[in-house]
């Protein structure tokens, strides 16, 4: 019993360090193209500016837009921008291109699998982000646009972001698998992106689209990406007129994350049995 | 003349060969792009359908700006925008230098060796939109119409000032694909009434940079009311073009071989 539980610490020891090692490499990768990373210094806000005026026009002659305010319309689109620079995904791009090149072939002999391999390298990617995007931007949008990007409660704001963060992952990672069936993916891989941003409120609130919409994106797994985090971060959730409190929002959330992990699960066994990679 | 379009056909043949190996990705690629243009004017929807609007605009007139700043894309990124994802691919992989020893000049053979076939989605897309904008507003009568054909040619040329400046970006700033998001938000400004912003920014979007001339000064003429500083804008917009082209041509004296 007691040699069972050394192992279990001697192999959680094992994951953490590979996990350290893998982030700091791809932090270090990328660091050395970190001016890319620093347009969104420029891009976020001019987008932003673009939303200022338009919503400003639009609230000119009301007082609400579904219920929202002209500084609530403002906040959700400045913590929609900044919240995704903190969960932004390649790995479905990537690996696509490892299987399409049969370059993954190599990752089948190694002792640890691609999955947490990624996962380990968005880590490390999304630590850089935090100083070079996430944190400019968001003293942009405080100080200049004067938007409160305070979040209502610090604990549950930090595990909806955390969630968003793994879930955003997982559900790229499968698009990823499905290059397993189809030899070239991308136009998938866009359309999948396109889908998720609409239905998880990128664009706009989701209690601008029609209700029965709503009703139908309230049971899809994409509010979880970004509306869902966003309302937490406000410290309301509303959606098809459902209204739930914080906690039980953020658990639903991080069922819908345990879902997608079964999922994952289910599409990588069936996907690496087709895996044919020769002489990569 | 005829030579150069001769050549140019054979680039967009050869690029359409290329990308029929994986034609089910090819044509997925094109309805997406639709989708992903749709994305704004569906905005646009849902904001009116709220109830919503913005003040002395129509849903269609807005929408009517948006499906020309889409037809005017449509037409160059396809033709000649993907000068910017070629020149960035092909100084990154050390391809660039292939243009360099080709008998034509450096910058027509980045053009023609760049013919993006996906983008011809963007070209239905904006059909699609600046028709159905259009039944639905006061038929423009043949001078709005002429004068909407000169405009909407100047808008190209803008395009193309834009492609040149990413692009000779992308031959300094290596393997940088964002450049693209800082054409988009500055672009951005093109697909609203200029009248929401501040006069500064309108200043800004008709005088300096004329993102204007993208969609909303030859909507305007479409619609019967001419912008403010109309043939300004299109003396500017040459002006950029030629700014553009000289910037192009500064930064490729200063590429460096990556020897790929």
């Amino acid at each position: 019993m007691r040699d069972k539980n050394f192992n279990q610490v001697k192999n959680l020891k094992r994951q953490i360090n590979i996990l350290k090692a893998t982030a700091l490499t791809t932090y270090k990768e990328w660091a050395a193209y970190r001016s890319h990373m620093a347009v969104s210094v420029l891009v976020g806000p001019v987008f932003f500016l673009v939303q200022v005026f338009i919503w400003n026009a639009i609230y000119s002659t009301r007082e609400t837009v579904t219920g929202l305010t002209l500084n609530q319309m403002l906040v959700y689109f400045g913590i929609s921008a900044v919240i995704g620079y903190l969960t932004y995904d390649s790995s479905d791009m990537d690996l696509q291109m490892l299987i399409r090149t049969g370059k993954f072939i190599t990752f089948m002999l190694r002792p640890v699998t691609h999955s947490y391999f990624a996962f380990s390298q968005k880590l490390g990617h999304r630590i850089l982000a935090l100083w070079v995007e996430f944190i400019p931007v968001y003293l942009l949008f405080l100080f200049v646009f004067k938007i409160n990007l305070v979040p209502a409660n610090i604990f549950w704001a930090l595990v909806s972001i955390t969630l968003s963060f793994i879930l955003v992952f997982l559900t790229n990672y499968c698009i990823g698998i499905t290059g397993f069936w189809l030899t070239k993916t991308e136009g998938l891989r866009r359309a999948f992106l396109v889908l998720r941003d609409i239905c998880a409120g990128v664009f706009v609130p989701l209690t601008l689209f029609p209700d029965l919409m709503q009703k139908v994106l309230f049971f899809l797994p994409f509010q979880f990406i970004t509306y869902v985090p966003i309302r937490v971060f406000i410290g309301s959730y509303e959606l098809a007129g459902i209204k739930m409190s914080i906690p039980q929002i953020v658990g639903l959330q991080a069922l819908s994350v345990v879902a997608m992990y079964l999922v994952y699960k289910l599409l990588w066994h069936l996907g690496t049995k087709r895996f044919t990679g020769v002489g990569a | 003349m005829i030579n150069a379009m001769y050549i140019h056909l054979q680039g967009i043949k050869t690029a359409l060969a290329v990308r029929m190996a994986y034609r089910a990705d090819f044509f997925i690629s094109i309805i997406i792009m639709l989708a992903v243009e749709g994305i704004t004017p569906f905005v646009t929807y849902l904001v009116y359908k709220n109830g919503a609007s913005l003040p002395g605009w129509s849903m269609y007139e807005v929408l009517l700006i948006q499906g020309i700043f889409l037809l005017s894309r449509g037409i160059s990124f396809p033709f000649f925008f993907g000068i910017v994802w070629n020149t960035i691919e092909r100084v990154r992989e050390g391809t660039f230098d292939l243009l360099l020893i080709k008998p034509r000049s450096v910058l027509h053979m980045a053009i023609i060796t760049g013919f993006d076939s996906e983008d011809l989605g963007k070209l239905i897309g904006g059909i699609v939109l600046f028709t159905a904008a259009l039944v639905n507003i006061p038929f423009p009568g043949l001078f709005q119409w002429l004068m909407f054909g000169a405009l909407f040619l100047v808008s190209l040329v803008v395009m193309f000032g834009f492609g040149l400046i990413l692009s000779g970006l992308g031959i300094v700033w290596v393997a940088n694909f964002r450049v693209y998001e800082i054409f988009f938000s500055l672009a951005n400004f093109g697909m609203y009434p200029a009248n929401i912003f501040s006069k500064m920014l309108q200043t800004f979007i008709t005088s300096i940079v004329p993102v204007a001339m993208l969609g909303f000064i030859p909507a305007s003429v479409l619609l019967g009311r001419p912008a403010e500083g109309t043939l300004y804008a299109v003396v500017v917009s040459f002006v950029f073009l030629f700014l553009s082209l000289l910037f192009w041509k500064a930064m490729l004296k200063r590429y460096n071989s990556a020897g790929g």
